[in-house]
């Protein structure tokens, strides 16, 4: 078997899930990490997903669209997403698109997206009653 | 053709079928050959390829697809695609030895992951798949590499098999030189048989050395064009077929933006293949790249060319991924709506150092240009055409759209603009 550079990776913290993208993907590839992440969401009774796209130099249409749609499938199963790593290029081009809104809560890096995530956790806690 | 090279073929696309996906308790990681052999390895592709074609080929041989008293079996549908694939891998490779495989291939392919896929995907599941194949073998440039080699060197079999390929490469090269004029032919062979240099030639013809050697030069691409055309053992379909061709075998840029030999590469089957030899023998230009477009991997292929090609030229910074994000975006219409096309990527000097980028395809048109170009057309199903987006990436931009024939879409970039 030949086993080049791994494309993604998908690593479980407790009820929060790590998703790096290590390079870029084709639409096929993006599909399949939506499906793989969103099938793990379900697996794991995630209630985090974090998507590192730091390593990504584009994101067109259909990479904002994918991510987009993995939020939007992550919050109807209960789950928080924060997209992390937005470079700036890519952010301004995305801008340009038209594709700036994610639907998802961004952050810088991966600290902060776990910063994030545990505030809301906070926060549901204390709503709950 | 010989059966070797059929054989290799073979080889090559197994090796690049290879992958592997591991799924292991909270972890995920799917991986990628190398990087020349992308074409077919998207993540969702894939499966064992060799036993499940002998089981295909029991299933179409064994008339199962007649006689099965199940209509809707598991395989019957399967089996029905048949003759689609057929008409699919006829018109992008004709009679080809590999034809059939490829058509096998891909049902095997189908078969495989036919779990995985909804009923109703299934044809366009296996359209993509024999599209990425086809793809696959074209790109494996095995048989372009050894024509090359033959053109210069017909006479050296290295085993059995090899000389019968020899033997019918000189046949060929034999009904080309039958081809050049009388004149042609002489100076050509007294030139690289008989050694002659271009000066005695050109005091024997009361011309001059740079003229033979002009001469020469035009004389070896005809010959490359009707070699070429006699091993396949074809006559053109166009009158304009021999004229691009032998733009492309003499590497004239001018004559080939004169026949406009791209758009003829996109439509016309016979010169997109030959113009794959053809190509390759001129120097390699530093300042053009062009990308065959014909699935989801040649979108991330193209907008890495866009961005390498840019680099080398000295660009830098926000406008690299303004560039290579456009060019996703024009690549991805030519996958999406188009059967075929290509992405040619130019540097320029003038009136400013910038890239240009020509977006090809052979698509059914788009019918309102102006509409298309407006923002939220037709993104209800998020099938945005992405030419808004990409307009606002790039500097300059046009579209010419013909129904029934395709689309081009050219698009500039100026890179010292900003102060
Ligand atoms: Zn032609």
């Amino acid at each position: 078997m030949s086993a080049g550079p791994a494309l993604v990776s998908i690593l479980r913290q407790g009820d929060t899930l790590v998703a790096s993208i290590h390079t870029a993907l084709d639409d096929s590839e993006m599909i399949r990490f939506q499906n793989d992440l969103v099938h793990q969401i379900g697996e794991h009774r995630a209630r985090g997903v974090i998507i590192d796209v730091a390593a990504l130099d584009v994101l067109d249409s259909f990479g904002s669209r994918t991510l987009r749609t993995i939020a939007e499938m992550a919050r109807l199963r209960g789950a928080t997403t924060v997209i992390v790593g937005i470079q700036p290029d890519v952010a301004y081009a995305m801008v340009q698109l038209g594709m700036g809104r994610m639907g998802a809560h961004t952050a810088l890096d991966l600290e902060e997206g776990l910063a994030y995530l545990s505030s809301m956790r906070n926060r549901r806690r204390r709503a709950a009653p | 053709m010989g059966t070797r090279s059929a054989a290799r073929r073979r080889d090559s696309r197994n090796l690049s079928w290879r992958r592997a996906v591991h799924f292991g308790a909270g972890r995920h990681v799917c991986r990628r050959p190398a990087p020349s052999s992308r074409a077919t390895t998207g993540c969702s592709f894939g499966g064992p390829g060799r036993p499940a074609a002998r089981m295909v080929t029991a299933v179409t041989s064994g008339a199962a697809a007649e006689k099965s008293s199940e209509p809707g079996g598991p395989d019957e549908d399967v089996a029905a695609l048949i003759p689609m694939l057929r008409r699919i891998v006829g018109a992008r490779v004709g009679q080809h030895p590999a034809a059939e495989d490829l058509v096998q291939e891909t049902l095997a392919r189908v078969l495989a992951a036919k779990d995985r896929i909804e009923p109703g995907m299934i044809e366009p599941y296996a359209i993509t798949t024999v599209r990425n194949l086809v793809a696959t073998m074209w790109r494996s440039d095995d048989r372009e590499q050894r024509n090359r080699h033959r053109l210069h060197d017909p006479n050296e079999p290295h085993d059995i098999e090899d000389s019968v390929v020899a033997t019918e490469e000189q046949s060929a090269i034999t009904e080309a030189l039958g081809r050049l004029t009388e004149r042609e032919r002489e100076v050509l062979l007294a030139h690289e048989v008989s050694g002659r240099d271009t000066r005695s030639l050109a005091d024997e013809a009361g011309s001059t050395a740079g003229a033979v050697a002009a001469q020469l030069k035009r004389t070896r691409a005809r010959l490359r064009v009707e070699y070429l055309l006699a091993l396949e053992k074809v006559e053109p379909p166009t009158d304009r077929c021999r004229p691009v061709l032998l733009a492309l075998s003499s590497a004239d840029r001018r004559r080939q933006r004169e026949l406009d030999a791209p758009r003829h590469l996109l439509e016309c089957d016979l010169c997109a293949r030959l113009s794959a030899p053809l190509l390759g023998r001129g120097p390699t230009r530093e300042d053009e790249v062009h990308v065959p477009i014909t699935s989801d991997p040649d979108i991330v292929a193209a907008r890495q060319a866009a961005r390498e090609l840019a680099v080398r030229a000295g660009f830098s910074g926000t406008d690299l991924t303004l560039l290579a994000t456009a060019v996703s975006e024009v690549a991805r219409n030519i996958v999406k709506f188009a059967t075929s096309g290509d992405v040619t990527i130019e540097l320029l000097t003038q009136p400013q150092p910038g890239i240009r980028v020509v977006a090809r395809d052979t698509g059914p048109g788009i019918p309102d240009v102006d509409r298309a170009l407006e923002d939220g057309f037709s993104t209800a199903e998020g099938l945005g055409l992405g030419l808004p987006g990409a307009r606002r990436l790039m500097d300059e931009f046009s579209i010419v759209s013909e129904r029934g024939r395709g689309t081009t879409v050219s698009m500039t970039k100026w890179f010292d603009k900003k102060g």
